[in-house]
This record gives structure tokens, C-alpha cells and sequence, in this order.
């Protein structure tokens, strides 16, 4: 159903992204907000383990399950972390203002990809 | 609906959204976003205090990340305790005394939670007020105070939409 489109569509976004980030750190001679990179990968994965852990448990218990809740707070740590981490780096004075912004926008770019991708794909790998 | 409105205590129903699951997620992303804003304003204070912008003579110590601790263990002991066991005296399948247990781990939870908040004000207050900090280095304090505060509003958060979970389920069973 996702077709090739959409795969074109979500690599360009993904590399506009990190051209943005990278942009970011070497523009001004400081890597720092490379930083930000890491955090979105690693973003989706408590997700992932979670819902991997929990899912032998029958019907009754899904959705109820405290490890999947666990998961979905790690991942709101971490989707915020990746905003805050530019702007207390700008405030400190350790990153220049317009790296943060370009870091913040190419990290939120990364970090979209890869969610839809992983919604776009998703029922494709239970067959 | 309308039996289960017969029971209800306040004149307005509560919204029909509150028990949804999607607003149970939220909450928890929430939670954890708030968490992340709280940590980072502390690591902003500790971060500014070395940066070649604190002229002043202020530092943040060990001393400015006691109540932030607390307040972190007080949250991590609220969320660790089974909601369920709060209220199993009144079945007796559960053993002598559990909720009594897990309303003293409880209690200890809040005391610890309250204890950060009110540590947070006293660091403000003795180290930063009460020594006439100027603005750049009175925001140790104010940060130190925010952060608490808002690891407090996280734990809220959770509490509710975990509890907001069991309407859920009740409501289902229904």
C-alpha cells in the first residue's frame, strides 16, 4: 500500500535532515549537536523492546501493561531530551544560536522519518 | 450510562475523553516529557554555573542536587507501587496488612517528593536570596525550584492516567 513513493519521499526527508544536522555542527566548527542525532536513533528503541517484552501476554492484559508504560515514558524522555539538549547547549554558550535551531529542525525531521516509517511499514511485517 | 451517572458525586459527568486509551498514552508521554524538561533545566543551572558566562562568585554544588534526589527517588517510589494493593484490605485473598504496607511506602514517596520541593525553595532561599544573588546566578535557585516542581507535576501526570487506566478497564468489564 505504501508504494515507492513514499520510500523516495521519506529517504529525502531523512537526508535533509542530517545534512541539516551535520550542517549544524560543521558550519561552525563545534560538535556538539551531533548529540542530537544519537538521541533520535536511540528514541524509538524502549518502544520497540517493550512492546516486544509484553507482547506474550494475552488479551486481557495488553494496553495495561506497566512495561509498555515504562517504554512510552523513556520515549517521551527522550523525543524532549533531543530539543532541550540544543537549547541548553545554546544558553551555556557552547553552541552558537543558529546551530541550535538548524539541529533542532534537522533532529525533528530524522526523528519524523523514522516514526513513519515505522508506521507506514508496520503491518507489512506481521505476514 | 445513564446507571452508572446515577452514582456519581459532582453535578458535571466527567468528560467522555478522560477514559479513552489514547488519552492514557498521552499522559504517559507526558509524564516522561515533563520528566526530560526537568532534568534539563537542572542540567542547564549545573551547566551555566561552568560556563564562561557566570561572572559571578555562585557555583552549583553538591549541595544544589540534594533535593533534585529526593524528588527523583520520591517519583520512582510513587510509580513503583501497585495500584491495585492500595485497597486490598478490603478483599481477603491478599495477606495481613499489604495495604498498610503500600500506604507507608507511600507516605515515604510523598514525604520524599515534598521533601525535594521545599528543599529546592530552602536552597533558593539560604544560598542564592538571602546572599543577594543578581539575576544570571539567582537562576541556580529558580531553576533548582522549577525542575522540582515540575518532576512533581511528571509524577501527577503518571498517577493519573495510571489511574485513568483502571475506569478504563472497568469500564470494559462493564
Amino acid at each position: 500500500m505504501a508504494g515507492l513513493k513514499t520510500i523516495i519521499v521519506l529517504s529525502f526527508i531523512l537526508a535533509i535532515g542530517f545534512l541539516l544536522v551535520i550542517l549544524s555542527a560543521a558550519l561552525y566548527k563545534n560538535f556538539l549537536t551531533l548529540l542530537v542525532v544519537a538521541t533520535y536513533v536511540i528514541a524509538p528503541i524502549p518502544n520497540w523492546l517493550c512492546g516486544r517484552a509484553s507482547s506474550q501476554d494475552d488479551f486481557m492484559d495488553s494496553g495495561s501493561s506497566s512495561i509498555v508504560e515504562l517504554g512510552r515514558f523513556m520515549t517521551g524522555f527522550l523525543v524532549v531530551m533531543g530539543v532541550a539538549l540544543p537549547v541548553v547547549l545554546a544558553h551555556c554558550d557552547l553552541i552558537r544560536p543558529e546551530a541550535m535551531i538548524m539541529s533542532i529542525i534537522g533532529g525533528l525531521l530524522i526523528y519524523s522519518t523514522i516514526i513513519s516509517f515505522t508506521m507506514f511499514f508496520h503491518q507489512e511485517e506481521e505476514f | 450510562m445513564a446507571d452508572i451517572s446515577g452514582h456519581r458525586l459532582f453535578k458535571f459527568p466527567k468528560p467522555q475523553w478522560m477514559n479513552s486509551a489514547n488519552t492514557r498514552t498521552a499522559g504517559v508521554y507526558a509524564a516522561g516529557a515533563l520528566f526530560s524538561i526537568a532534568l534539563f533545566v537542572f542540567i542547564d543551572a549545573a551547566t551555566f554555573s561552568k560556563s564562561h558566562l557566570n561572572g559571578s562568585d555562585f557555583h552549583v554544588n553538591f549541595v544544589d542536587w540534594i533535593p533534585g534526589i529526593f524528588s527523583v527517588l520520591g517519583m520512582l517510589v510513587i510509580n513503583s507501587i501497585d495500584k491495585s494493593r492500595l485497597s486490598a484490605d478490603n478483599f481477603s485473598y491478599s495477606g495481613d496488612g499489604v495495604a498498610w504496607k503500600a500506604r507507608v511506602v507511600l507516605f515515604m514517596g510523598f514525604a520524599a517528593m515534598a521533601g525535594g520541593l521545599a528543599g529546592g525553595v530552602t536552597v533558593l532561599v539560604l544560598k542564592y536570596y538571602v546572599r543577594e544573588a543578581s539575576w544570571p546566578a539567582l537562576w541556580f535557585g529558580v531553576g533548582n525550584v522549577v525542575a522540582n516542581a515540575l518532576i512533581m507535576l511528571s509524577s501527577v501526570v503518571l498517577w493519573v492516567s495510571q489511574n485513568m487506566e483502571d475506569d478504563y478497564t472497568y469500564n470494559l468489564a462493564l
